[in-house]
């Protein structure tokens, strides 16, 4: 029994000692002035981090966005209400699902292909020759990983949910015969900028944030071997996920307050 | 390998495609209008009843949107409900006996204010209170009041 | 912190290629006026006293050792004493838990971050694995450091560059990926890159290991004649007693953490020690056991029965 209790005790000491480097590794990665060719980096890096995954963002947007009107125009319909499919779509889609599986997409596909980057350049000693030619890896390859994930994230949100409302769209107005009037205009009425775009783009703001620094972490934390990258790798997208949902259930409460 | 120039105009369409989407959503999406230039001015009214009414609840007149409900609180001694409603400053006509009805979209829809016209000549102005005024309609009373007369036929 | 230039002073006999580093810092010495250093100037790294641990692992326990200047020093011992270790230590990567260690005149440990990235201008590593940039071509692996370190324009950096490549012989494959590369030409890169600053030092991590022996011979003339031609001082951590041995102006053997023998290839093969000997000569079993403790093989073997 006091054996178990020791191993908590010395998990929950080792869990508190990697917070600790992680926060260091962001901190000294963000310090400092940006220099004349960091923007070169941090081109490659949104190019990498973004721009390919947008395939993905796109396809599950759109398949999630005609899902979405599929169920609520059948449930809706047994009330008469099948016109406000679009509001209701829109609605869950700008304050949760855009966020939340953007969030988990990208931890998926970006966060890991980060953490396996940098965790095989830590195995193959890229990072230490780097430092012994007096450069800081985490200025020249952490910070750009960093920043990158920062601004693509909520990028690909907006394009998220842009493609799933759209999607959502051409199924209820095209295929199922939603008056597009009622559609559109309902949603309209129903959407504020502020209250729905704008806080479920806080809360993709904020899982961006959580999630570049959690692969960016593991990757550079890794055990240089190949077993340790595949751990670092798992660890990444198992991390992110969760954090994702913990937090947008703390987001949802505290943005959304009134619930009583 | 690809060239710095391929990435630079990918990345740029990227970004691009992200802004795009932030005005699809800002306009197609919640109806963002611009070219709205006018203010708003505060009108209160006081309900027995606001039942279902929320905050940014749309306030209309003659069934086109002009306002919204800004702040709902309480008149402690009067045992009331107090609505406080930002009007377009467009719409400046309204007569000191325009009454103020709060209704049901649809059937299962949100609640609004809706504004009907009076007859006096004297008209509202900033801060003033709408006296003229008919609380929601409450399903279940409703439903109790039919019920209590069948019951007593 | 200047050095004490006694030895401009000291009579040529006393110190002679025949002594050992020990005598010829004795002798030095011995002849310096009272109140200055005791310190010679033509070494380039000093260490003394170093220890580390890692965990509950030992690693060096007092440990002391001189790199002179202008020549080749050779670090071998038996896998993993920990000799990659002390390269980094030398490189500013670990701090040791004590003991000193000066490279040209800094105590590396106490060095401030921008005093490091300085001296590591100065200073030149050759990692066992090459390490070269996986994602960029080999001339950029080698104009690397010349783009992060200096402002030189590119057609300066393109002179450089072919011109480090050529002293390693590789300048017609300054297009190729490192991926498209053998071990040995990795290497060659990578010592390019090494070079790219004109570094006073450079250390090799194992540069010999896994080579094959054309590769080997390519490696082993390169590095003796940049050292000659440049006048440079190198460290060489290597397993490999013969390829090193013939390059080697001096020896270090370390084992448990401290120096074990010290001096010419020459000298060591005839060391009292029978530790350095068994190494030099390669034998299976000496101090350094063939058997990993166990039991008595015959009960062992009979005791499942």
């Amino acid at each position: 029994m006091l054996r178990y209790l020791r191993l908590l005790g010395q998990w929950a000491l080792d869990w508190i000692a990697a917070l600790g480097r992680a926060s260091l590794v962001w901190f000294w990665s963000l310090a400092g002035l940006p220099r004349r060719g960091d923007m070169t980096l941090l081109i490659k890096q949104i190019y990498q981090i973004g721009v390919l995954s947008l395939i993905i963002i796109v396809l599950s947007a759109f398949s999630i966005g005609a899902v979405l009107a599929l169920q609520g125009y059948t449930q809706l319909a047994r009330v008469g209400a099948q016109e406000s499919v679009g509001l209701g779509v829109a609605l869950v889609l700008l304050r949760e699902l855009g966020p939340v599986v953007t969030g988990l997409l990208f931890a998926g596909r970006a966060g890991s292909a980060v953490t396996a980057e940098i965790g095989l350049m830590k195995a193959t000693d890229q990072l230490s020759s780097m430092e012994m030619m007096g450069v800081d890896p985490l200025h020249r390859i952490v910070a750009p990983r960093l920043w990158a994930g920062m601004i693509c994230m909520p990028l690909l949100t907006l394009i998220f949910n842009a493609v799933a409302i759209w999607g959502s769209g051409l199924i209820g107005v095209g295929w199922l015969g939603v008056d597009p009037g009622g559609f559109w205009g309902g949603m309209q009425d129903g959407v504020e900028m502020w209250d729905d775009v704008g806080k479920g783009m806080l809360k993709s703001v904020v899982f961006a944030m959580v999630i570049s620094w959690i692969a960016v972490f593991q990757g550079y934390d890794s055990t240089p071997t190949a077993e340790g990258i595949s751990v670092a790798t798992t660890k990444t997208v198992v991390y992110s996920s969760i954090a994702v949902l913990a937090l947008d259930f703390i987001l949802t409460l505290v943005m959304y307050g009134e619930f009583k | 390998m690809i060239r710095m120039r391929t990435l630079e105009i990918s990345v740029g369409a990227f970004v691009l495609a992200g802004i795009l989407g932030l005005v699809f959503l800002a306009f197609r999406v919640s109806g963002v209008v611009v070219g709205d230039t006018s203010g708003n001015y505060v009108l209160k009214a006081k309900f027995d009843d606001v039942a279902g009414l929320r905050v940014r609840s749309k306030v209309s007149l003659a069934g086109v949107t002009i306002g919204r409900v800004a702040k709902i609180g309480v008149d402690s001694e009067t045992a009331e409900a107090i609505v406080t409603m930002e009007v377009s400053d467009d719409v400046d006509n309204l007569s000191v006996d325009t009454g103020a009805r709060i209704q049901t979209e649809g059937f299962l829809g949100g609640r609004y204010i809706s504004l009907v016209p009076g007859g006096e000549d004297q008209l509202l102005t900033d801060g003033d209170t709408i006296t003229n005024t008919q609380g929601a309609l409450v399903l279940e009373n409703l439903i109790g009041d039919v019920i209590t007369r069948l019951g007593s036929k | 912190m200047s050095y004490v230039d006694g030895l401009q002073d000291a009579p040529l006999g006393a110190i002679g290629p025949e002594c050992s580093v020990r005598e010829r810092w004795y002798s030095c010495a011995a002849l310096n006026h009272p109140g200055h250093r005791t310190q010679v100037t033509d070494n380039l790294i000093e260490i003394e006293e170093l220890r580390f641990s890692r965990g509950d692992r030992v690693i060096f326990d007092g440990l002391d050792l001189v790199v002179p200047r202008g020549r080749i020093t050779a670090l071998m011992g038996p896998s993993g004493t920990g000799k990659t270790t002390l390269l980094r230590i030398i490189g500013g990567q670990i701090r040791p838990d004590s003991g000193r260690v000066i490279v040209d005149g800094l105590d590396v440990p106490t060095l401030s971050r921008k005093e490091l990235f300085e001296l590591r201008k100065n200073m030149g590593m050759l990692f066992q694995s090459s390490a070269l940039f996986t994602d960029v071509s080999v001339f950029e692996n080698v104009a690397f450091p010349l783009r992060v370190h200096t402002n030189l324009p590119d057609e300066m950096i393109r002179d450089l560059v072919l011109m480090k490549l050529n002293a390693v012989g590789l300048r017609g494959a300054r297009d190729l990926m490192p991926s498209q590369l053998s071990g040995g030409m990795a290497r060659r890169v990578a010592l390019a890159r090494t070079m790219a600053l004109d570094p006073k030092f450079i250390m090799y991590d194992e540069p010999f290991t896994g080579q094959d022996p054309i590769a080997m011979g390519v490696l082993v003339s390169l590095i003796r004649g940049l050292n000659e031609s440049l006048a440079m001082t190198s460290l060489v951590v290597s397993h490999d007693i013969h390829e090193t041995a013939s390059i080697a102006d001096q020896m270090y053997i370390i084992s448990d953490g401290r120096v074990i023998g010290e001096g010419t290839p020459k000298v060591l093969r005839e060391h009292p020690s029978t530790m350095v000997r068994q190494f030099m000569l390669g034998s299976p079993d000496g101090p350094v056991p063939f058997h990993y403790p166990a039991d008595n093989f015959l009960d062992d073997v009979l005791g499942d029965a």
